[in-house]
């Protein structure tokens, strides 16, 4: 088992405090529409944990990449992103056939995590104003 | 109605196929990125960390394709024929 670097640890940490929030406003929006229920619930929870799952196990492949030869890392971040995309495939499958799960609170917080390394840069330059 | 069924199944099945070719994009960019990160740091290992961050964002954005081509192909699986067929039977009868 490959010990986590502290800046994957971080940029982790950092999309799923990021992907709470957001899950938290979509949430929001299906009580506004009145479609909220229990597998609203349920869906956005298993997609949280694939969304991030997803991200941690691309940091420790990158993490590990960086150490190795070009060609050696070139191949490690194919083979790994077959496989992570294989596992996602399986996690969004059984959110969309299984009854429990809604299927649009399984699909959206997949991509919370590109909403979030979009926000990342201005999180980034607010910290660097405040420690001026 | 069996045949049109058969043809809306077909459909779906290589429409997902066919959204999968995106998903070929991203492993391919994102180990050339990983290649280039470790010529950088070949030359300057003590930025390290600071390239580790860059490509862990940069990894998320070119994934994000690959996530797009694969839930539009799971949608084409699993929810759209039941919708196709639904209409179909609708409308025929």
């Amino acid at each position: 088992m490959i010990k986590a670097d502290s800046a994957v640890k971080r940029e982790t940490k950092y999309i799923a405090y990021s992907c709470a929030i957001l899950s938290v406003l979509m949430q929001a929006v299906f009580v506004i529409l009145k479609r909220w229920d229990y597998t609203v619930i349920l869906g956005n929870l298993l997609s949280f944990a694939i969304a991030v799952l997803n991200f941690y196990f691309m940091g420790i492949t990158v993490q590990k990449a960086v150490s190795m030869e070009v060609n050696d890392a070139k191949k490690l971040m194919k083979s790994s992103q077959t496989l992570r995309n294989i596992g996602v495939f399986i996690g969004i499958v059984i959110g969309v056939v299984a009854p429990c799960f809604n299927t649009v609170a399984v699909i959206i917080p997949v991509f919370f995590p590109r909403i979030a390394v979009s926000f990342r840069p201005l999180i980034k330059d607010q910290k660097e104003v405040i420690d001026k | 109605m069996e045949i049109a069924i058969s043809i809306i199944l077909g459909c779906c099945a290589l429409g997902a196929g066919f959204a999968m070719i995106a998903g070929i994009g991203p492993g391919i960019g994102e180990g050339n990125a990983v290649a280039k990160a470790c010529e950088a740091i070949g030359r300057q290992p003590e930025c390290k960390g600071d390239v580790t961050t860059t490509m862990l964002m940069g990894c998320a954005i070119a994934e994000t394709t690959g996530l797009y081509a694969l839930v539009i192909a799971i949608l084409l699986l699993f929810v759209t024929p039941g919708m196709f067929i639904d209409i179909l039977i609708n409308t025929i009868g």
